[in-house]
């Protein structure tokens, strides 16, 4: 996995690019918006850490840029801009996620991760969380390296979880991702199944858990103590 | 508008006083010369009865005087009417006709009578005799002619005068004035249309749209430079928002990212024994400087509030958020919904950040494991309890102001966090408060004017027939 990291401040753009390396990716890192553009044009990145507030120009543009290229490359934005100022319209520019400064290098290595399996990313790739492992391309989950069986549905629910872990998926978006729409689902089939995902995950001594949030949907983290 | 500022009512007022100003002046100019010109025509008839007279003044050889006027003449005075009397130097009417006309003469004007014209006062006539002595001296030194003749008619006269004009010229000035009334009243109402697009163009004018101008091309050239100087005073205006507003950006960045190397630092000491404290500190650090950018951004213009927001969206959407945070503290966290889903006017960014600030105290306060409710109560009200020590009734007031940190101290917050809310609920019209949650602790609500029930049915209640989106709503 090669990414780019694309970040004025050079403290900062050192402590990503370590971050990254040290999470098994191979790291290219620039600091001006020129060689930024110019490392796009010639080297397909899997994805790019764009930092919106360049010295020579705007990140936003160098994204619209990219996309107007037809360039599908997953770019994670970093912005010291907020939900007041113009966070949308760098979603609207084309980043598929952003993360506002400062942050915790860790979380932007975790959030590439979610970018880069997201579905039709990279198959056959492996998620981890805690002593779980879940394996996308052969659909199959091991505890501690030991396997556990799950039916299609409970497989569906847990991927879903993992590819979001440690944010919120709301009980709408769950239905919508394992049930058709001629499928009858009863009020509660959406809880029964995660009760029953949490038993055998319990059961197989994961560290994860999934949390519910009455209301407003399902979250999975590593659990705590 | 007043009647005193109406530029239709003030124009029609004038060109009314202008018209009526000018109709009298141009009846009584008609009017006094018409008479004028009647009083010379008199005149004129007298002198030239006088030369009759004088060419018919005949002096003897003995110096007698006698009047042979020609046939015609003598019938017309004999019907009355006229009379002459010829004065001689010492006074005496040597001539007149009729018999007797001398003495009238010398009664009114003397004998020998005064030169000129005159008036034979007699209240017995129905008409004015008018008079007139002219010098005869060519003919014997000292000779007078006076003669008079009825008036062709009275003063009544003078009055049909006027009133013939007013039948026969006056009638068209009425149209006329209405219809300049009616042109000037058409022109100022089309020039005034003109200057509805503008009015339309300006009332859409706000934060949210900072760029648009109000058109020039439509309204009359008089009212342009009013335009463009209003056009300019808001250029100048955006400009001062957008310095503003970069002002916030750089500062954002320029806080943030040193804060960024910070927290990356202190990330790889996770190992240190003082690497959690640190973390701590920054991320307490890191939320002073979001919360002192978002009372900035703020202040720094008004917030564009012409959205259409769902409650229940933004109030998802923020406890989405802090869900970590208080999964992390071992906080259930629970939205609950009571009377439909509501929208409002606003802007959805603040309502989100006011939430989200109401959610990130509620589970600061809460005790490990206690409950933290987002509440939509319906009618446009949001609130969010806890279960932590409440707020005293004593300092409900001042928990919105700005640093106000209830004692606390050694907490996390800087208290800026319940005066962003405040602020944001100001800004929409609507209020903060906060009251003693049920069974202890303190419950937030965000309460909005006007809201509106959401058009679409929520999702909820269980009709499996439908299909799964029956059952929908977590």
């Amino acid at each position: 996995m090669r990414i780019l990291v694309v970040e004025d401040e050079p403290e900062l753009r050192e402590l990503l690019q370590k971050a990254f390396a040290e999470a098994g990716f191979t790291v290219d890192a620039v600091g001006e918006w020129a060689s930024a553009d110019a490392d796009l044009c010639t080297t397909a990145f899997d994805a790019v850490l764009l930092d919106l507030g360049l010295p020579d120009g705007d990140g936003l543009t160098l994204l619209r840029a990219l996309r107007r290229r037809g360039t599908a490359t997953p770019v994670l934005v970093l912005t010291a801009r907020d939900a007041l100022e113009d966070r949308v319209s760098g979603l609207d520019a084309g980043a598929d996620d952003y993360v506002v400064k400062p942050f915790y290098t860790a979380e932007v290595v975790a959030r590439i991760r979610a970018l880069l399996r997201r579905p039709g990313q990279a198959l056959g790739l492996s998620m981890v969380e805690g002593n779980v492992t879940f394996d996308t391309a052969a659909r199959s989950v091991e505890v501690d390296g030991a396997p556990l069986v799950l039916t299609r549905r409970e497989l569906a629910l847990l991927e879903l979880l993992m590819r979001q872990a440690g944010r919120v998926i709301s009980k709408a978006a769950i239905e919508d991702g394992l049930y058709g729409f001629d499928d009858e689902v009863s009020a509660n089939a959406i809880e029964v199944l995660v009760h029953r995902l949490r038993r055998r995950l319990a059961g197989a001594g994961a560290s994860i858990a999934i949390h519910t949030l009455r209301g407003i949907g399902y979250m999975l983290t590593e659990a705590s103590g | 508008m007043s009647a005193q500022r109406s530029l239709q009512v003030r124009l029609v007022a004038r060109l009314v006083a202008i018209f009526a100003v000018g109709a009298v002046a141009a009846t009584g100019g008609a009017v006094i010369h018409a008479v004028l010109t009647l009083d010379s025509l008199a005149d004129r008839s007298l002198v030239a009865q006088a030369r009759d007279v004088e060419r018919a003044v005949v002096v003897g050889g003995d110096g007698a005087i006698a009047v042979r006027l020609p046939k015609d003449l003598v019938a017309a005075y004999a019907i009355g009417g006229s009379m002459f009397a010829v004065f001689d130097a010492a006074g005496r009417a040597v001539a007149a006709a009729p018999a007797g006309a001398g003495g009238r003469f010398a009664q009114a004007v003397g004998a020998p009578p005064a030169l000129g014209f005159f008036t034979l006062s007699d209240k017995g006539e129905a008409r004015p005799v008018l008079a007139y002595v002219a010098d005869a001296g060519h003919i014997l030194p000292g000779l007078r002619i006076a003669v008079a003749q009825s008036a062709l008619h009275d003063d009544s006269f003078y009055d049909s005068v006027v009133e013939e004009f007013l039948e026969g010229v006056a009638w068209w000035i009425v149209p006329v004035v209405l219809a300049v009334i009616a042109v000037a009243v058409l022109t100022i109402r089309a020039t005034v249309r003109s200057l509805d697009e503008v009015s339309r163009a300006a009332a859409a004018i706000g934060p949210e749209q900072p760029r648009r101008r109000l058109p020039t091309a439509t309204v009359p050239r008089e009212i342009a430079p009013l335009v463009s100087a209003v056009n300019s005073a808001l250029d100048r205006l955006a400009e001062a928002f957008e310095r503003q507003r970069c002002f916030t950006a750089d500062a954002a960045h320029g806080l943030r990212t040193p804060l960024a190397v910070l927290a990356a630092r202190v990330e790889s000491l996770a190992d240190h024994p003082e690497g959690a404290a640190l973390a701590a500190d920054v991320a307490r650090m890191t939320r002073l400087v979001d919360q002192l950018l978002h009372v900035a951004r703020l202040e720094a213009a008004p917030l564009d509030r012409h959205a259409t927001v769902d409650l229940h969206a933004v109030a998802v959407k923020a406890a989405s958020a802090v869900a970590p945070l208080a999964v992390k503290k071992g906080c259930a966290l629970a939205l609950e919904e009571a009377g439909g889903r509501w929208t409002v006017h606003g802007n959805e960014a603040a309502i989100g950040l006011a939430l989200l600030n109401l959610l990130e105290n509620a589970i600061e306060h809460s005790p490990p494991g206690g409950r933290v409710v987002v509440r939509l109560e319906g009618t446009g009200v949001v609130s969010v309890a806890d279960h932590g020590p409440g707020i005293p009734a004593a300092a409900r007031e001042a928990v919105f102001q700005r640093f106000w940190r209830g004692g606390n101290a050694g907490g996390r917050g800087a208290g800026l966090g319940l005066a962003i809310v405040a602020e944001v609920m100001n800004a929409h019209g609507g209020r903060a408060t906060v009251a003693e949650a049920e069974g202890g602790g303190a419950v937030f609500s965000l309460v909005f004017p006007e809201p509106e029930p959401l058009a679409e049915a929520p999702a909820g209640g269980a009709t499996p027939s439908l299909g799964r989106r029956a059952a929908a709503g977590a």
